[in-house]
């Protein structure tokens, strides 16, 4: 029997032991550091003026911020597409969740199933896919367009609309599930109340569920927004034919070139950072305002609306988006992944299974497959552990400067992935431990990254856990351990298990970070995407990109098969 | 032919080429012995003891995965891996890994210019291969022994017969200028070292301001030959600037629409330059891959797998093209004045292509 006393102290919060605040604190300090060291490099390259490969720089300066002025045009396609992107990706993912949450919408469960798939594609997919499509000359849809109509050149994806457009069907699918999140956790007697008052439908719509989602809406606004601002594959793939560039792209080419303008790089990815961590500040401060004012600790039991014959048409819309976003993208990848070489125009076409026998053959796709497939197992299964003891220290404890830590920790999610990519290929390369070259280093550099995307969604499960239920057990004597093992986690266990998967999926369509790690015995599969886009060839690469869509689909179903049992009644 | 004579002087004087290597060569491994029908210098023992070898190669994916994949069957003890970049991105990772300390590379591929960078950083373990005797002297490094160029990646105008006329694409390197090609033209990145050489040897035949005039005609820019080939089969673009032979080969095998001009003024061969490299962790691996790739065989794998040329005195040429002894090629006259060219290159290229 120990610690029956309420918790009083600052360094025995819940009856922990001293070895396991200890260890708890070693833990935040451990990632505190993952993400602060990397940082240091990054500030002391952007003031590199000299030498870019110079460490530490020997001559200091504040000429890449001023070169920044010539960045302009890019700075200022970067702000277009993000703006156009989070606008698509706010209507269609507000319309979506409003559908599938709110609605009777025939075969929701189905649909939104298939909603969630472009989110396991690697974006890079979803941008070649398009390209395939929507090119103003060879796309699928141009030729048929001139077929049926007669009209050429109608749709042109190399343009800032046409890059927005990629951007929020691929990377907006985020918006799709923040909101219908949103709209679950709504009270629906209110919009029961309007309706048995009189009002119609849409004003109901417009008048209850509107104001109600607000503040989650706005918070997906600026969340999609950041995302979007540090977005880099569909400018990568759309942008360069139109002679685009958005900061990633133009950081991109910076580090390609020889010698390499890290300096520049650094300052423009700090740029954008100031931007990111802005908008991104701006929606923590929505969130925590906001989750007070839609959730309510009253048990509901959401009713959905009957549109009546309405319904047919609705889930026509999401039918529609499930067509352009999943089907078509899909299809387009399939044909052109069975050409000799890639065209569109039939008497052209040649078919053959040789790209997929050349892919199998690439250490592109053997190696660097299993190598993904075993650093997203490994992150995830490790990484899941250790940011649920970040998430206990940050909201369970009383540690000191457990606020900061929480601060640190969502730090990587304000840098654009690519430039703090070239943070940690500095740092990691300066450290005197062998580790660059290695599969450990991508898999610190993925768990480091992806710390706030862990942290985030298991806070939203251990912050539904009602404190009570460990306080109750701690007076009945329990120790934290016992506590831990008994209470906190079986609970947990259906946001560990959602944990682990997102973790898993975003390891495996990891771009930004690898790029820059991967080495000749370290290949992992994304950037491998990028490299055969840039050298192979679109049918070589539309094969690599089926072979590793089909790979992540199939660990996504085993996982969930596995798992169905922990997600049931979560 | 002036401007290749000029070039190869002018190739003989930076590289400091002399007769007499054969002695160098010979001092340096004066029995070479035969195996697998190559000669080489390499302790093969001791290269199947490390086991393992790491190339750093420009070269495109499945090109370097046919090539690796030939080595190891005459040699299956040991395992080669590659990595793929542009010359610039790939020179700058192995500096940076160099800078830190880290050695992972055992050969390195990349364009001349950077090639002669990394010879002043010290960064070539010399070894004269048995197979150096069958290069030219110019195509060397001074002293033999650092660098070999060992492709040459031709490059000139290519387009799609289905989308323009032979009586309407462009015949020489001025014609690429007529604003009646505006907006359908494509070249390489800046990243390109392939570009970099495009860019100075015709600059120095049609002038300094010739490419500058280029950028009213909005032409895009790409990473990969791959990728401007695409293009113009697809008919998103109609004519390749800086199209590389072996890329308009392997296209053409494949059955894709496209004609290949050589224009009159000369083409440029950019040289694909290779060595071990210094401090590498499986040297003998790398001596004997570097001789392997020297050697007929190796060169014969090369032409099959990238369709390049080979810069061998006695190459066969690549399949369905020509040799590239047959066209007249071009060569930097002041190849001092070329190597120190690249910053003012990127930043022309960039501003032609768009970037800034």
């Amino acid at each position: 029997m120990q610690n029956l006393a309420p918790p009083a102290s600052l360094w025995r919060p819940s009856g922990a032991t001293k070895i396991e605040l200890l260890a708890s604190a070693t833990v935040a300090l451990v990632c505190v550091g993952l993400i602060v060291y990397p940082l240091f490099f990054l500030l002391a390259e952007s003031i590199n003026v000299g030498d870019p490969q110079t460490f530490p720089p020997k001559d200091i300066g504040i000429d890449n911020f001023i070169d920044l002025s010539l960045d302009l045009t890019v700075l200022l396609n970067t702000a277009y597409v993000a703006i156009a992107a989070t606008a698509m990706a706010i209507a269609a993912g507000f319309v979506l969740a409003w559908i599938l949450t709110r609605t009777n919408v025939p075969g929701k469960a189905l649909l939104e199933r298939l909603l969630e798939i472009p989110f396991y594609l690697t974006p890079l997919v979803g941008a070649l896919a398009w390209s395939i499509l929507a090119a103003p000359k060879s796309g699928f849809l141009n030729q048929l367009l001139v077929t049926v109509v007669g009209v050429s050149d109608l749709l042109d994806i190399y343009t800032p609309f046409g890059i927005a457009w990629v951007m929020a069907l691929f990377e907006g699918t985020v918006a799709f599930v923040m909101i219908s999140a949103v709209m679950k956790s709504m009270d629906p007697s209110l919009e029961e109340s309007s309706r048995v008052t009189g009002a119609g439908k849409l004003r109901t719509l417009f008048k209850i569920t509107l104001p109600l989602v607000l503040p989650g809406l706005l918070g997906a606004i600026v969340f999609v927004f950041a995302e979007m601002l540090g977005s880099f594959a569909a400018a990568l793939v759309l942008g360069l034919p139109g002679r685009f560039f958005v900061v990633t792209t133009a950081i991109w080419q910076y580090t390609l070139s020889y010698p390499p303008e890290y300096g520049k790089a650094s300052a423009l990815g700090l740029a954008l950072f100031g931007v990111m961590f802005a908008t991104l500040s701006f929606y923590r401060w929505m969130v925590r305002r906001g989750t007070f004012a839609t959730i309510s600790g009253k048990a509901f039991q959401p009713r959905p609306i009957d549109m009546g014959r309405a319904r047919y048409g609705l889930a026509a819309i999401c039918w529609l988006y499930v067509f352009v976003a999943v089907i078509l993208p899909i299809a387009a990848l399939l044909l052109t992944s069975c050409l000799r070489f890639a065209t569109v125009i039939v008497d052209q076409m040649s078919f053959t299974l040789q790209n997929y026998e050349t892919a199998l053959t690439l250490d592109a796709v053997r190696s660097a497959l299993t190598n993904s497939l075993e650093l997203g197992i490994g992150v995830a299964t490790v990484g899941v552990f250790v940011m649920a003891v970040l998430v206990w220290i940050i909201y369970r404890s009383r540690l000191p400067g457990r606020g900061a830590v929480e601060y640190v920790v969502m730090f990587p999610q304000s840098v654009p992935r690519m430039v703090f990519g070239l943070a940690l290929l500095t740092a990691w390369l300066n450290i005197p431990i062998p580790l660059y070259g290695t599969l450990w280093v991508l898999a610190i550099a993925y768990f480091t990254v992806l710390m706030p995307l862990g942290v985030r969604t298991l806070s939203g499960v251990v912050l539904q856990i009602d404190k009570s239920l460990e306080e109750c057990a701690q007076v009945c004597g329990a120790t934290w351990a016992y506590r831990m093992r008994t209470i906190t986690v079986p609970l947990l266990r259906p946001g560990l298990v959602a944990a682990w998967l997102l973790i898993f999926i975003a390891s495996v369509r990891e771009i930004g970070v690898s790029i820059y790690l991967m080495g000749p015995n370290s290949k992992v599969i994304a950037p491998a995407i990028v490299s055969s886009w840039s050298s192979a060839g679109t049918e070589l690469t539309a094969a690599m990109a089926m072979i590793q869509t089909a790979a992540v689909l199939l660990a996504v179903l085993l996982l969930l098969s596995l798992t169905a049992k922990y997600f049931k009644g979560a | 032919m002036r401007q290749r004579i000029l070039g190869l002087v002018g190739a003989a004087s930076i590289f400091g080429l002399v007769a007499g290597n054969g002695q160098a060569q010979n001092a340096v491994c004066p029995s070479p012995n035969e195996v697998a029908g190559f000669r080489t210098c390499a302790n093969i023992a001791k290269a199947e003891q490390e086991g393992k070898l790491v190339i750093y190669s420009t070269d495109v994916e499945q090109g370097q995965a046919k090539i690796v994949a030939a080595f190891s069957a005459s040699f299956p003890k040991i395992k080669p891996t590659y990595v793929r970049a542009l010359s610039a991105s790939l020179y700058a990772k192995l500096q940076s890994e160099r800078q830190a300390g880290q050695y992972l590379a055992d050969l390195v591929n990349v364009d001349v210019v950077l090639a002669n960078d990394f010879l002043k950083k010290n960064g070539y373990a010399r070894y004269v291969s048995p197979q150096m005797a069958a290069f030219r002297s110019e195509f060397k490094s001074k002293p033999e022994g650092y660098f070999t160029w060992a492709q040459l990646a031709v490059a000139a105008i290519a387009y799609n017969p289905r989308l323009l006329a032979a009586d309407q694409a462009p015949k020489a390197w001025g014609d690429i200028l007529n604003p009646k090609y505006a907006g359908t033209m494509n070249v390489k990145s800046s990243n390109s070292g392939v570009q970099h050489f495009v860019w100075y040897t015709v600059r120095e035949v049609m002038g300094k301001d010739f490419w500058k005039s280029l950028a009213s005609q909005k032409p895009k820019a790409f990473d990969s030959y791959v990728q401007q080939y695409d293009r113009i089969v697809n008919g998103e673009d109609k004519i390749v600037i800086g199209a590389q032979y072996s890329g308009y080969l392997e296209f053409k095998a494949k059955g894709a629409p496209l004609d290949f001009v050589f224009p009159d003024q000369g083409v440029p061969a950019s040289p694909q330059v290779w060595g071990v490299i210094d401090k590498a962790p499986n040297p003998e691996a790398a001596r004997l891959f570097l001789d392997w790739f020297l050697s007929p065989i190796g060169q014969k794998v090369m032409q099959e797998a990238l369709f390049l040329n080979s810069p061998r005195d006695d190459a066969v040429p690549p399949p369905g093209g020509v040799a590239a002894s047959q066209h007249k090629l071009l060569f930097p006259s002041d190849w001092d004045g070329f190597l120190g060219s690249k910053r003012e290159f990127n930043t022309e290229w960039d501003r032609i292509t768009g970037l800034r």
